[in-house]
């Protein structure tokens, strides 16, 4: 559907396209709006965040965002959800790709009839198993204070079926030819899963560990469950927490809104393209 | 082997580092002396004095090692953070639940007994309801620093509007059903809104809490004694004939099923306001002198108060059961906990010392207040069926005042609270 | 097979073990345990306490008021989700599908919500969508203001609440199933296109006859997993209405979390998770059942 079309006079189609450019610059406009109108309102009064005189010069300040800061505890909670995603991301990674290697790649009894098994675990959301899993987690000392409640947070997702199931895709697409040299050089597995399988994969790698970031970023459900105090909480527990504290106040709500966004959208630019390659992927299963 | 060792890393900076720093803090803790506090989150003020009230206890007692630590969760959903950190066996030292929750942790055995911390004479200087809302089967498990009370607000000069004459006796003792119901017709043909009822509210418990005086004062229950059955109870011909008599409030229009204004009364907008002790502060300064208070109408004889607030408790898991006590009976002291937070957040105060820190007693409506909640005050039930329970009654009254059938809907209620008590109590047999 | 390759396969259990035990210990094992529970009189403070009651908690969740409700209200979520959602993504997908360099922005625009975590939009959109109270108004009313829309308690209503947490929703999750849909759309033949023009056909009639047709595959993917996650509703409501005003958009998770926590009801709750898995499940059943009739 390329919209540059080869039919037509030149000038016809330079109409099309400047008026393309004008749809799309007011439709993005829009749709953005919420989003810019969160930056700018936590910049603003209190009094003036819902009255008038939007356009005037004053009534802009920064005062929001120290508030939030200490009223929210955020140094705390960015660094609660910091470590959760860096060690899901991280430690789940490596596990999951080892398993999806061993699926891809090694001959064993039974692989298929396990590998089903697991691919059967994507469709269960993690809403249907929070309740047992809350108890699953505490009786393994899961909760509580700094350390259980990272390894709470965390433990729990390092394994996904989906991870497992989407490397394998990726692993079986390796041309053999590139281990075959390897094995000639005397490679024993684990070399061959970490210095040539793991690298032709680099690129659905860095999508799995994109995607769990922002998942797990925006964990509500399950962290409302573990954490049972408050130096544990994490970003999104903190601004619902912020958001419901009397009295209210929208500009410190919005600034811990923007505090606990800043750092997804940091990396935006980063792993866009990655997600692109996921979603092309993702839509072939 | 690589991996081995890969793995080993993840899953030690994962739990094992955690658990090493989680070890220090509590070699920390002991060192100190630190007591976990939790409350609700209420208005800023109240936070405010609640830290204070914190500051100052660790002042106190710095020089034994011992300080609280003080975590606020947000009103609407700490009841489940509790209950998720009673599941996890997480709770902390000490902290403050709703009083008619009482009965339903101590049946799981959450809470340590506190009869031992006080002496008689000093239990006697509490309110009763307040004892009595902290006693399950003869043993003291929680009290607290302030009660509540529900009153009937009125307008002097509206009522004048239209007629109603509230004698001095009536002022004593508040209206019979007929005679509240008469004055609202009055009202209502002067072209004036009787009452504001609240039916708006979105909590449960300003159901049960407001209205069952209702249900008490026309002789009836909600759950039998032994708080285990509500077989004819619930739906008692006392009952439906008493909530029949409420129900006319709402059919002839003299209060609003679905009301979109949250203070009516104060706005000049209702004559009279079925509501608590928070809004006198509030209608004091709307209306000055026009403020008049007298107890709910009564269906029956005797006209009965509600009552009771959030308690605190102490975790039967307390690390250390008698310094947790140490806090219960600072911030239920009347100087050090009770006069602070009444301060801030203008409830009953608890213990009757301190009504004499607050010289608006000897005036109504607060005078009202002292008075019902030591003469007429009734407590909730006191019965681990209370949240199930607390839930069908509120249900059940949204829907009479929408007109259902009072005893249809009533049964329907009983039968479904009963459902829930015989699926538990066979359990436990 | 040769001996390497059964020395490699040997060492596939090292490899496996700890995903496997993972997944068994966090998920096979809470979903038994969840199973088992079902069937219980289980209570949150007390499971160990719990006693068989064979299918009396399935039995009951119809029965309960409030399930119902959940349980409607999240149906009828996911119908005003899917379609909007589905079809919104598949013409946006159409509309950035321009592989110059100088379009790329545009997608990029549509995709920034999916990046945000959705408690914060929940949060935003509470603002947004403010009623007007004392001269002071939220943005949404103040814009539909301008076109002479009298402002509405969007939130507070509940005919509007559950339309707007859905507006919202759909605003969120679009660009990622945009995204979906333009991956699907490399796959549309180009000649096919071409000779639908020559044929005369309209841009709409190429899109009805060539393009919907190709990527029959991708729509039904995108309509499967949008009503999944439209299932799972959990967070928006939570936040931005407590599931009020009156149950209006009280969610199936919801439900389930209050009959865990606040009723303490672990029997039925787990019941309950087990009805939204069967729905779930349900859900992926159908789709590759659909899938499959079209590879035969």
């Amino acid at each position: 559907m390329k919209r540059t079309g080869a039919t037509g006079g030149r000038s016809a189609s330079l109409l099309a396209a400047y008026g393309a450019w004008a749809v799309s610059l007011v439709v993005a406009v829009v749709f953005l709006s919420p989003l810019v109108w969160m930056v700018a309102a936590s910049l603003r009064e209190e009094a003036s965040i819902f009255g008038g005189g939007w356009w005037g010069m004053d009534g802009w300040t920064l005062e929001n965002y120290a508030d939030a800061w200490r009223r929210a505890g955020l140094g705390r909670a960015l660094l609660n959800s910091t470590m959760q995603v860096v060690v899901i991301g991280g430690g789940g990674l490596l596990i999951n790709a080892m398993a999806a290697y061993a699926f891809a790649r090694l001959e064993f009894w039974g692989r298929e009839g396990v590998f089903a098994g697991v691919v059967v675990l994507i469709i269960l959301p993690v809403e249907v198993l929070a309740v047992p899993l809350f108890f699953t987690a505490r009786d393994l000392g899961l909760t509580g204070g700094h350390g259980a409640a990272l390894a709470g947070l965390t433990v729990p997702f390092l394994a996904k079926a989906f991870n497992i199931y989407f490397l394998r895709q990726h692993f079986l697409s390796v041309p053999a030819t590139l281990e075959e040299a390897a094995v000639m050089d005397g490679a024993g597995p684990w070399r061959l899963f970490w210095n040539v399988a793991l690298p032709a994969v680099r690129p659905a790698l860095a999508t799995v560990v994109v995607l769990d970031l922002l998942a797990h970023w925006g964990d509500f459900l399950w962290p409302l469950m573990i954490t049972t105090r408050g130096e544990t909480r994490t970003v999104q527990l903190s601004l619902a927490n912020l958001f419901t504290q009397p009295p209210v106040q929208w500009g410190d709500i919005l600034a811990c809104a923007v505090l606990a966004t800043l750092p997804v959208m940091l990396f935006f630019r980063w792993f866009q393209r990655y997600i692109v390659a996921t979603d092309a992927r993702a839509g072939i299963k | 082997m690589m991996w081995v060792v890969a793995v080993w890393v993840v899953l030690m900076c994962v739990s094992g580092c955690g658990r090493s720093r989680v070890g220090q803090r509590e070699d920390e803790a002991e060192k100190v002396n630190v007591i976990r506090v939790w409350s609700h989150q209420g208005q800023e003020a109240e936070n405010r004095a609640m830290r204070e009230i914190a500051e100052a206890f660790n002042a106190a007692h710095a020089q034994r090692g011992v300080r609280v630590e003080l975590t606020f969760f947000p009103d609407f959903q700490y009841a489940e953070k509790l209950a998720i950190a009673a599941a996890a066996r997480d709770l902390p030292d000490a902290f403050d639940l709703d009083g008619p929750m009482v009965a339903r942790w101590v049946e799981a055995g959450l809470l340590a007994e506190l009869g031992g911390f006080w002496t008689e004479e000093e239990l006697d200087d509490f309110l009763p309801t307040i004892v009595e809302q902290g006693t399950v089967d003869g043993r003291l498990y929680a009290l607290g620093a302030f009660d509540s009370a529900v009153v009937l607000y009125y307008d002097r000069v509206l009522l004048a509007k239209a007629g109603v004459e509230v004698s001095a006796d009536v002022d004593a003792k508040g209206w019979t059903w007929d005679e509240f119901v008469a004055a609202c017709g009055k009202l209502k043909t002067a072209g004036i809104e009787p009452v504001a009822m609240h039916m708006d509210e979105s909590a449960d418990e300003w159901f049960t809490y407001a209205f069952s005086p209702v249900v008490w004062s026309g002789g009836g229950a909600l759950i039998a004694k032994d708080g285990a059955e509500v077989r004819g109870v619930l739906a008692s011909g006392e009952n439906v004939w008493s909530l029949r008599a409420w129900q006319t409030v709402f059919a002839k229009g003299y209060a609003a099923t679905d009301p979109v204004d949250p203070n009516p009364f104060g706005n000049g907008k209702v004559a009279m306001d079925w509501s608590g002790h928070w809004m006198a502060r509030g209608h004091l300064a709307a209306k000055g002198g026009r403020l008049g208070a007298m107890r709910l109408p009564r269906v029956g004889e005797k006209a009965v108060a509600p009552c009771g607030s959030w308690a605190w408790g102490v975790s039967a898991r307390a690390k250390n059961t008698e310094l947790a006590a140490l806090w219960v009976k600072w911030v239920t002291g009347v100087e050090t906990g009770v006069v602070p937070i009444v301060r801030a957040n203008g409830a009953v105060p608890a213990r009757r010392t301190a009504f004499t820190f607050f010289p608006e007693y000897a005036e109504p409506p607060y005078r009202l207040f002292r008075e019902q909640l030591e003469t007429a005050a009734r407590a909730r039930p006191r019965t681990p069926y209370y949240a199930t329970l607390t839930g069908r009654f509120a249900a059940a009254l949204r829907d009479i005042a929408r007109g259902a059938e009072v005893e249809a809907r009533l049964r329907q209620a009983e039968a479904e609270v009963q459902a829930v008590v015989e699926r538990r109590e066979e359990g436990r047999r | 097979m040769t001996r390497w390759e059964q020395e490699r396969g040997r060492s596939a259990g090292w490899f496996l073990t700890p995903a496997l035990a993972l997944l068994a210990v966090f998920v096979v094992w809470p979903l038994v345990r969840a199973g088992v529970w079902s069937f219980t009189n289980a209570d949150l403070l007390s499971p160990e306490r719990a006693r068989g009651v064979g299918v009396e908690n399935y039995t009951g969740l119809w029965e309960d008021g409030r399930f119902r409700r959940a349980f409607l209200n999240t149906w009828m979520f996911a119908l005003l989700v899917v379609p909007a959602q589905t079809a919104g993504a598949f013409f946006l997908a159409l509309w950035v599908n321009r592989p110059e360099r100088e379009w790329q922005w545009l997608r990029v625009v549509f995709f920034v919500p999916v990046v945000v975590a959705m408690p914060v939009l929940a949060v935003l959109w509470t603002l947004l969508y403010q009623p007007a109270q004392g001269g002071e108004m939220g943005p949404v009313n103040a814009a539909l203001g301008v076109f002479g829309v009298p402002p509405q308690a969007w939130l507070r209503d509940p005919a509007l609440a559950l339309p707007a947490i859905a507006l919202m929703s759909v605003w969120q999750g679009v660009g990622l199933q945009m995204m979906v849909f333009l991956a699907g759309l490399q796959g549309v033949s180009k000649e096919l296109l071409d000779a639908a023009k020559i044929d005369g056909a309209g841009a709409w009639q190429r899109v009805w006859h060539v393009v919907v047709p190709a990527m029959r595959n991708t729509i039904i993917f995108v309509v499967t997993v949008t009503t999944i996650l439209a299932f799972r509703i959990f967070v928006q409501p939570y936040l931005m209405t407590r599931g009020g005003p009156g149950n209006s958009t009280l969610s199936l998770i919801q439900s389930v979390y209050e009959t865990t926590f606040v009723s303490q009801d672990l029997g039925r709750a787990c019941a309950a998770a087990m009805a939204f898995l069967v729905l779930v499940g349900g859900v992926a059943w159908v789709q590759r059942r659909v899938l499959k009739e079209e590879r035969e």
